[in-house]
């Protein structure tokens, strides 16, 4: 199982899909391009620690975390 | 006849605050389901073994830009701003203001603001606002 994890007031909320399953990766996608589109930045982790920021939707990736923009204040 | 004096060191109040409110937030996060332990969790999955080493210890940890290779601490118990650059001796250089929009909790803020400085320096510097530092606290 694959897992978009969304930052929110609850802490997170996670969408956990079956990456095999097209239909639900197609609406992870669909999720993926909604997120970034709202401004989250969305990151994946590369190794223990270390994050890198994807632009575009990886179905390979086992857990995307998206985060609102940044603001300053 | 020569008189020994025993000095016993006490922890600065400072150390034992610091101490208190760090066994208050493991008690927390062992025993609760909150948003705010959910945030915790979080940040400990994605801080790297020496990250989350520092965090436990001290309540910080410290991030390396991508872009400037500039060094930053990341701080949980202070009020904003509660990110620093910092210097080679671990001194404060400059507060940064900048935060995920919205009613996020503090695990996931202190997540992003990592996030943001290790892969997208600039965007993270642009949005933030500098709060200039007179002296090193620490």
């Amino acid at each position: 199982m694959a897992t978009q994890i969304v930052m929110d007031h609850t802490g997170d909320t996670r969408h956990c899909f079956n990456p095999d399953d097209p239909q639900a990766l197609a609406r992870a996608e669909e999720r993926f391009k909604q997120l970034t589109g709202l401004g989250f930045t969305a990151a994946v982790r590369t190794a223990p620690g270390e994050v890198a920021k994807v632009q575009s939707f990886d179905p390979t990736a086992e857990e995307t975390l998206f985060f609102p923009r940044l603001v300053g204040g | 006849m020569t008189l020994m004096f025993r000095v016993r060191r006490f922890p600065t109040a400072e150390a034992r605050l610091r101490f208190n409110a760090l066994s208050k937030l493991y008690r927390k996060f062992f025993a609760e389901n909150t948003s705010e332990t959910r945030g915790l969790r979080l940040l400990r999955d994605w801080l790297s073994p020496d990250q989350r080493k520092q965090f436990d210890k001290l309540g910080y940890f410290d991030v390396v830009g991508c872009n400037s290779r500039r060094h930053y601490r990341i701080y949980h118990n202070v009020r904003p701003p509660n990110v620093y650059e910092i210097d080679s001796t671990g001194c404060r250089k400059m507060g940064l203001c900048f935060a995920p929009l919205g009613q996020l909790v503090k695990g996931d803020i202190m997540l992003a603001q990592k996030i943001a400085l290790e892969t997208d320096e600039r965007t993270a510097l642009a949005a933030a606002n500098r709060v200039p530092i007179n002296r090193c606290p620490y």
